[in-house]
């Protein structure tokens, strides 16, 4: 890759072919339970779905409104609906040309980035190879795309661990959790998971929370029956706020972050004006209850600033404060092609968030943050033309 | 007042002693079921309603005010006068620079929640009713630095609103609401209209409403298990203030706000620096989604400019006012909870306050309160 246009997305969404799973799961094992999309009767009306362990998932078959057109929001109810560059990773560079981003970080999309749901643990860690292997094959597309690798929860910590350093070494660039593990396995911050974080250490890839990743906390106010289903998207989207604010505090004060002084955890789809209660609240407990004496040797808002990071795209207050959460911290994302996204006027948007923010602020939120963060350097041609392509952008 | 008081404290919890409800409620009529403590064998003493443990089978919460903050009371005879004695807490005051203080439960729920719990609605209003009735006699009528506020029975609706006029008409000032009481038991969702007669007579009286952060477990996202008490209290503790993100969401879009447009939220122990991002955010997906084609008339951060107030007790204030505006904001001590800024409250307002002019530092540690509780207007020597 080259930084030609001077923007990386640090949270867009892939996509799956339709016999990206039936290709490289085998069928005398599962047979009709390998995710696959399948016409099903809905309401009474024949539609296509992404069909899991033999069960229809969502209300559509792929989530790439940014590439339907009018009317807007539009949600492909048949796989004929589906734009070849909602999955297609060739395609698709087309659509970061005409956006202008140089580079993505890849989060799921139907069929979903998790498997657990079956409770079948040998099902799970077969979909979940299949996944990486697929979004691995992108790499191989173009080096403009980091896929992030979703994990086998039911299996056992050294398989984990296995399939984290398999996804990575075929070109993965870190790992998306939910936010609270699935019951009954032990709380995200056990030291059961202690060979996952070390993995993640040791090869230096994020560890990533998406949105509201699954947290159970405050989900029953996110539904209403007398919500429509616009506004239901809207209550529940806006609560994502929560999440850096949910998560860190377990991360910093069980220790994790102790133990694993070198791991990354990267809050996408969160927006970046959480951190400022985060890093507040977390010294002000930390100051109050003298957590020193519980063995937290460091300031609460200096693990912040040294191992967590978040994204932004539309917060133009949040980006006043990029200097009291933390310059370096900062990533913006596209978060395409789901519906927040501003495709394809991306840096329109984005020009107008960073109205009278300094050129060396500039590159730090729109690319070199996520140069460093994902080690994007050992890919790129040329940092010195990257640089002088986006001042001539700016 | 005194010069050295410099703030009103929107957000307090008295602590009720062991004979509350023995000595309100009737023996004959509710036995052993009525709120009391109980001593284990190892001389630790918790409390119990109706079976059931109350105050996570605690004695107190008043770790502000123990010699080590991380270790709570474990019986009665530890737990510090000024929790429990409107005498020994006016010092405290005092000593924090707390003109008045707003007061909240701590035994009947942080946010008044805990007798929504009961099966029995009888059992649940003569609790809440002994617990509104002591208030005014052994706190309010101690001083009238205190502003008392009622907890409810969370059902009926008319029940509720009952026992709001009734707690109102004889002192009460403000109305301690447990923001999700289909939580507490199988009662309808809080945005059916069928609250709507409690968020009336909360507008007819002109009384806020506390909605306290934490009032339901579903709102939480409880510590690893194998934390000591000290980590599982901070994780709590940063953690409990997001809840306030949910209910004040809820209410937004499912249109109470808009419904009840006189109806006046105080969003306790909700603290303030997560409030610019969150309603950037809503007003955000509301544009995205189209809500303004939806019959909304206001935006989300409309509903909270009009309605809404947001209590700050450690956050820095000058990075928010500018967007959130200086009129919805609150200061509070949370005396006398661990996280509370005492004995150390009247730096913490200094440091909090840097970089504010003195007209908007006058609003936030007072006036904006003197006018929801009704306390005099002007503050002296802020």
């Amino acid at each position: 890759m080259e930084i030609k246009f001077g923007l990386i997305s640090a949270d867009s969404h892939s996509g799956f072919d339709r016999n990206a799973f039936t290709s490289r799961m085998s069928a005398a094992k599962w047979g009709e339970r390998i995710p696959q999309v399948r016409e099903v009767e809905e309401n009474g009306r024949k539609v296509d779905r992404w069909c899991v362990y033999g069960k229809p998932r969502g209300d559509h078959v792929g989530n790439c409104p940014a590439l339907m057109g009018e009317p807007f929001p539009t949600y492909p109810q048949h796989w004929e609906e589906m734009p070849v560059m909602g999955y297609d990773p060739a395609e698709r560079l087309k659509a970061l040309d005409a956006d202008g981003v140089d580079a993505e970080v890849l989060f799921p999309n139907p069929p979903g980035g998790t498997f657990f749901e079956h409770g079948d643990a040998e099902f799970e860690l077969d979909v979940v190879r299949a996944y990486n292997d697929s979004l691995a094959e992108w790499t191989k597309v173009s080096d403009r795309y980091f896929p992030v690798t979703i994990i086998p929860y039911l299996s056992d910590p050294g398989t984990i661990r296995r399939e984290i350093e398999r996804a990575t070494a075929a070109g993965h660039r870190g790992i998306n959790l939910q936010g609270e593990t699935p019951s009954p396995l032990p709380h995200l911050t056990d030291p059961y998971w202690d060979p996952m974080w070390d993995a993640c250490q040791s090869l230096d890839v994020p560890v990533h929370f998406h949105g509201s990743c699954g947290l159970s906390a405050g989900r029953s106010t996110r539904f209403w029956h007398g919500y429509s289903p616009r506004q239901g998207h809207s209550a529940m989207t806006a609560t994502s706020a929560t999440t850096p604010a949910q998560i860190i505090p377990h991360l910093v004060f069980s220790g994790v972050t102790e133990r694993f002084p070198r791991l990354k955890f990267v809050f996408a789809e969160a927006g970046i004006g959480g951190l400022n209660y985060v890093l507040a609240a977390c010294d002000h407990e930390w100051e109050t209850r003298h957590l020193w004496t519980e063995g937290l040797s460091t300031r609460p808002s200096e693990v912040v600033r040294r191992q967590m990071f978040t994204n932004f795209w539309f917060e133009n207050e949040g980006i006043k404060l990029r200097h009291d959460i933390g310059i370096d911290n900062l990533m913006w994302e596209s978060d395409f092609p789901h519906v927040t996204a501003f495709y394809p006027r991306s840096w329109e948007a984005m020009e107008d968030v960073l109205q009278g923010v300094s050129a060396e602020d500039r590159r730090k939120l729109l690319y070199e943050n996520a140069v460093r963060v994902y080690r994007m350097d050992a890919v790129l041609r040329t940092a010195e033309h990257g640089t002088e392509t986006v001042e001539a952008h700016a | 007042m005194s010069p050295g008081r410099v703030f009103v404290s929107v957000d307090d919890h008295v602590q009720e002693p062991p004979d509350l409800w023995t000595d309100r409620l009737s023996r004959s009529r509710f036995g052993d079921r009525i709120p009391h403590l109980e001593r284990d064998t190892d001389g630790a003493e918790h409390w119990v309603v109706d079976g059931q443990p109350l105050l996570g089978g605690k004695v107190a919460s008043t770790g502000a005010l123990m010699p080590d903050r991380n270790r709570e009371p474990r019986c009665w005879e530890e737990v510090p006068a000024a929790a429990y004695t409107p005498k020994e807490r006016l010092k405290a005051m005092d000593a924090a620079g707390i003109a008045y203080s707003v007061l909240f439960p701590t035994v009947a729920g942080m946010a008044g929640e805990a007798f929504g719990r009961l099966d029995d609605p009888e059992l649940e209003s003569a609790c809440v009713q002994a617990y509104n009735d002591w208030l005014l006699e052994e706190w309010a009528s101690a001083s009238p630095r205190f502003i008392p506020q009622c907890i409810v029975p969370i059902w009926p609706p008319e029940a509720a609103a009952a026992e709001m006029q009734r707690a109102v008409a004889k002192g009460h000032r403000g109305i301690v609401f447990p923001a999700l009481p289909m939580h507490l038991r199988d009662v309808p969702h809080v945005s059916d209209p069928e609250y709507d007669p409690v968020w009336s007579a909360c507008e007819e009286m002109g009384v806020p409403v506390s909605l306290h952060s934490g009032a339901s477990p579903h709102l939480l996202y409880p510590a690893f298990s194998g934390l000591s008490p000290a980590l599982s209290d901070a994780v709590d503790a940063v953690t409990r203030p997001m809840s306030s993100v949910y209910v004040l969401s809820l209410l937004s879009f499912s249109r109470v706000l808009l419904r009840h447009p006189r109806l006046r939220l105080v969003f306790a122990e909700s603290a303030l620096s997560w409030a610019m991002l969150y309603m950037e955010w809503a007003d955000h997906q509301f544009e995205h989604d189209g809500l303004a084609r939806e019959g909304y008339d206001l935006k989300p951060s409309e509903m909270f400019q009009r309605q809404c107030y947001l209590t700050a007790w450690f956050d820095e204030i000058a990075p928010f006012v500018g967007y959130l505006g200086e009129d919805h904001i609150l200061w509070s001590t949370n005396l006398p909870l661990t996280t509370s800024t005492w004995p150390r409250t009247r730096e913490t307002v200094e440091r909090c306050f840097r970089s504010v002019t003195d007209g908007t530092r006058e609003k936030i540690l007072w006036s904006n309160a003197a006018g929801l509780y009704d306390i005099e207007p002007a503050a002296p020597g802020v």
